[in-house]
């Protein structure tokens, strides 16, 4: 494989939302500009935080607003050249809705063409920005229904950092919102900054200690250590690619990489724990972890190879945004927000070491790589952050989980950005909301003799992957450059998948019901690669399990 | 984990019961319902196991053998009525394929309990992923020693069969401490769980090492390891070497040492030693002469035990006519203490009963086993003894001094005891139900 195809494997297209709509930038915040089209009404402003802002209301408007968050976009540029996100500009665009791959926009067309109007900002800021982009929703709401009185219902979604922004609006304005969904959810800024941060952190630390990853200077001195990480990291990445089979270390490595190359340990093993480290699913666009080449490698492959080649290909994709939001977080909070001085990674693999065990070439060598990344050896030093900038950090706008509102969720199996553990943890805290909900009922039926169970209000579904979808060529070489697969890569959602859920959304945000039982079995059937499997419990991000 | 306790398993396991999709419970759904799994005429077990693949030689007789043993309890009447079927699906030993056959089994083919997986890191990688426990699914009698399965606080609704590594390990050691107190003695082993039991058990028993060779499981088939393996033996001057590894690992190093002209005394670990594996690598199966194995289950080539001899009459009947080697034995034994279980589940088997049914009446159920089952309220352990042999130069394992002499232990800290236990005799009709 060459060193490109791993990077044309990068989810660009969710992170990194794509603009649909033009605007102009003269807009009013209280006066929206409407091309009053009978069609589909355009109108367009900006909120009195500067975020630009589209609404677009069909002619038959049936009285509900679906309103849109899109997901993380970087807060700076990125010069061309850089792998995966090369030739970036900040752009605060407004997007009514998701995008299916580059500029698929299916979903939309569909909500406006059964009566809904659809809405979304650009924010005021980018980067990560869940109270500006809160604020900025609860404006564009009021902002709605000023210019059409005739709504009735108001519902939202969003992805990534928009699922966020959806889930803290719902929990901070329950009021404003019928139903929401937010998808492939981010976690907290400190999860996923944990997650994200551990895998960066074990790259330069095993594989180039040059990579500064993290604690950037301030200014420009800062962005251009920020960039020169992501060409280094990239670097990096591809040397590890070039590696897998023999085991071959990066020229970069560390002294400790170096000594742990020289006792034999592949480096395909050493990339592996660092991703179990930090969480990262061990599926990925182009490798279950199940299949392998006919021949001598059938049965090597899936369990001896191609748990890192996921490593190796989810790891790009987060180590990628730790270099980016340290740098955003870092620049919010005035110092550095990753410290990893008291993670304990050897808790953190007590399952993993076991059922990847002949992935990382036995107990021995992974004691010592544990041994290797302790902080007990000088030549892995630390990171050490801010106590005042993480509590900074700490005190940015997230969410709880708490669900006033019929909720809905859908999240890959393998996302590796916003992993399934951050829904998972969002249906834990309701399983116990609920509980409490109906205990209250139970207790009030000796009072009030009357009986009504609280309604279930959480819906999750998950994009899962199929049943083995990496495939070889003639000469056993796994190939890479086909599409990535359902379940994996970050909102790799396609078009029907997005439907089920504005399907749900819509339709419990109007009529309070969501729909289920058969007719539900019928649209997760026909989207394919979905399941509202109850029982399904991905593990929570390791953040919380430290 | 933090952030979970116990309040919010509860209230987990009540919305998924119920139902996290959001809908009206049906009036219906307050009526008893059979279970998953279970119809008036059947009942559906599920299993993953290597079935292709470098790992699969010898436990891919395994699933034949306890469909066998099944076939013949249908065509006696069944369980209660109820004929079993049994789903197998092929994990080619690769974890993450575990968890994706064994979701198949659960949400597609729907079966009641998973019976007789195999492998430590894929059954780990289920109860992570699939989670069983949560769902309250069985499973029953998992094929391996690994210790953690034991423990149901960990594995709630998961039941070994085997006796754990830990207990064969002491056990082993007292017989060489016994057997060869002046050697040198040599330990080759897995490096994985399946060796970190096998050397928490050494340690208990105060056996020590004048070398241990680690090998990462899959290595063994790596051309050149194995010679690395002997040298480092031979180099240490080992006499006697414990290979506590699966038999792909044992013909690996027998017939590498043979060819480097190293002959210790071999000591064999129970899932390391199936002379028909052997044979089916290419290895020959004279290697083993004068190796020493231990067992839970008598030679499956002993005729004159009773459990042998009729499980060798249904072998012949149901399963081809296979060669009836230790693999299709633990096949046979397995269903056969399944069906004891389901039995005990009642008329009307749910889930929970037969979880209830095997805490409650297990320590009762018998098979092939020559020690006794454990399994109790707190302890979901299966058998917890062994005996020792001498292998032919056919392969075949003679218990030394010409009977089954049994030892038991447990996982921690107890003794090493000559069993008195006394296995119940095979039922005429080959049933252990009425």
């Amino acid at each position: 494989m060459k060193k490109t195809r791993i990077i044309s494997t990068l989810s660009t297209a969710a992170l990194v939302s794509m603009m649909v709509i033009a605007i102009p930038t003269a807009a009013h915040a209280a006066d929206p500009a409407c091309d009053g089209k009978l069609t589909v009404n355009s109108c367009q402003g900006v909120t009195s935080d500067s975020a630009p802002y589209v609404m677009q209301v069909p002619g038959n408007f049936n009285g509900t607003l679906v309103l849109y968050s899109h997901g993380y976009r970087p807060n700076v540029n990125v010069p061309a050249g850089i792998p995966g996100y090369g030739g970036y500009t900040v752009s605060n665009t407004a997007q009514p809705g998701p995008i299916v791959g580059a500029s698929d926009t299916s979903v939309i067309s569909y909500l406006l063409s059964n009566g809904f109007a659809v809405a979304g900002s650009g924010f005021a800021r980018q980067g990560w920005n869940v109270d500006s982009g809160v604020a900025t929703n609860v404006e564009l709401i009021g902002l709605f229904k000023k210019q059409f009185p005739a709504t009735k219902h108001v519902v939202a979604w969003g992805n990534s950092l928009g699922g966020v922004i959806t889930q803290a609006l719902a929990e901070t304005h329950p009021d404003l919102v019928d139903a929401v969904a937010p998808m492939c959810v981010a976690d907290s800024i400190n999860a996923e900054l944990t997650a994200a941060g551990d895998f960066l952190w074990g790259v330069k630390t095993l594989f180039d200690p040059t990579i500064k990853g993290g604690n950037y200077s301030a200014g420009a001195a800062g962005y251009g250590e920020a960039m020169g990480d992501l060409v280094k990291f990239f670097t990096v990445i591809g040397k590890l690619q070039a590696g897998v089979s023999t085991g071959a270390w990066p020229d970069t490595s560390s002294a400790t990489g170096k000594a742990l190359a020289a006792a034999g340990v592949p480096s395909r093993s050493a990339l592996l724990l660092l991703g179990l480290m930090a969480g990262l699913p061990t599926q990925s666009a182009h490798f279950d972890s199940i299949s392998g080449p006919d021949g001598a490698l059938k049965v090597t492959f899936p369990l001896a190879i191609s748990p890192a080649l996921a490593i190796l290909e989810n790891g790009a994709n987060a180590g990628a945004l730790a270099i980016l939001v340290m740098h955003d977080l870092e620049n919010q909070t005035g110092g550095a927000v990753f410290d990893n001085t008291k993670t304990d990674y050897s808790a953190r693999v007590t399952d993993e070491r076991v059922i990847f065990n002949a992935a990382l070439s036995g107990n021995t060598v992974i004691d010592a790589l544990l041994g290797a990344l302790s902080p007990l050896n000088p030549g892995a030093p630390r990171a050490v952050g801010s106590s005042s900038a993480i509590a900074k950090m700490s005190s940015l706008l997230s969410y709880t989980g708490k669900i006033d509102v019929p909720t809905i969720l859908m999240v890959g199996t393998a996302d590796p950005i916003t992993p399934a553990g951050a829904t998972m943890r969002i249906a834990n805290a309701y399983a116990e909301q609920y509980a409490e909900e109906m205990a209250k009922v139970v207790a009030d039926y000796g009072k009030t003799h009357v009986f009504v169970p609280p309604m279930k209000k959480l819906l999750t579904i998950w994009s899962t992957t199929p049943a083995a979808y990496t495939t070889f060529t003639s000469a056993g070489a796994p190939i890479t450059t086909t599409a990535a697969a359902p379940g994996t890569n970050h909102c790799n959602f396609t078009a029907a998948q997005y439907l089920v859920v504005a399907k749900e959304l819509t339709t419990v945000g109007s009529t309070g019901s969501f729909i289920h039982g058969g007719t539900l079995a019928h649209l997760v059937r026909v989207a394919k690669n979905l399941s509202t499997d109850p029982f399904f419990s991905p593990a929570l991000m390791k953040f919380y399990t430290d | 984990m933090i952030g979970i306790n116990r309040r919010l398993l509860v209230a987990s396991a009540v919305l998924a019961t119920s139902g996290l999709v959001i809908s009206t419970v049906p009036a219906q759904a307050f009526s008893p319902r059979a279970e998953v799994g279970v119809t008036a005429t059947s009942i559906k077990l599920g299993v993953t196991i290597p079935m292709t693949g470098a790992a699969s030689p010898g436990y891919n007789k395994i699933p034949s053998a306890m469909k066998a043993y099944f076939d013949y309890v249908n065509a006696n009447g069944g369980v209660n009525g109820r004929k079993i079927t049994l789903v197998v699906k092929d994990d080619q030993y690769v974890p993450t394929l575990a968890v994706a056959k064994t979701n198949e089994l659960i949400l597609r083919d729907k079966v009641f309990a998973l019976l007789g997986p195999l492998g430590t890191a894929n059954i780990k990688a289920v109860a992570a992923s699939v989670n069983p426990a949560r769902r309250g699914i069985p499973v029953l009698f998992v094929n391996t020693g690994y210790s953690g399965f034991a423990i149901k606080k960990t594995y709630p609704t998961t039941f070994s069969l085997f006796p754990s590594y830990i207990m064969e390990a002491k056990v082993m050691a007292q017989y060489i401490k016994e057997t060869f107190p002046d050697k040198k003695i040599g330990l080759l082993y897995q490096d994985d769980d399946f060796g970190v039991d096998a050397l928490a058990g050494f340690k208990q028993a105060g056996l020590t090492f004048a070398v241990k060779v680690p090998y990462a499981s899959g290595s063994q088939g790596v051309s050149g390891v194995p010679a690395t393996w002997i040298q480092k033996l031979s180099t240490a001057g080992a006499e006697v070497v414990v290979l506590f590894g699966v038999t792909s690992a044992t013909a690996a190093a027998l017939g590498t040492a043979a060819v480097m002209k190293y002959g210790p005394k071999w000591i064999l670990g129970s899932v390391g030693g199936d002379a028909t594996t052997i044979k089916a690598l290419g290895v020959p199966v004279g290697v083993l002469y004068g190796a020493i194995g231990a067992s839970y289950l008598p030679a499956p080539t002993d005729t004159t035990d009773d459990y042998i001899k009729l499980f060798q009459e249904i072998n012949a009947k149901y399963n081809n006519n296979a060669v009836f080697d230790n693999n299709v034995l633990v096949g046979m034994n397995g269903a056969f203490v399944a069906v004891q279980a389901i039995a005990a589940a009642g008329a009307k088997p749910t889930r929970k009963a037969l979880i209830a049914a095997i805490e409650k009446k297990g320590s009762t159920f018998f098979g092939a086993g020559l020690a006794p089952l454990n399994y109790s309220a707190t302890n979901h352990g299966g058998y917890n003894g062994y005996w020792f042999g001498t292998y032919s130069p056919t392969g075949e394992m003679k218990p030394n001094g010409g009977a089954y002499t049994v030892y038991t232990t447990d996982s921690g800290t107890g003794a090493v005891v000559k069993s008195t236990y006394k296995r119940p005799a095979m039922p005429a009709n080959g049933l252990p139900i009425k």
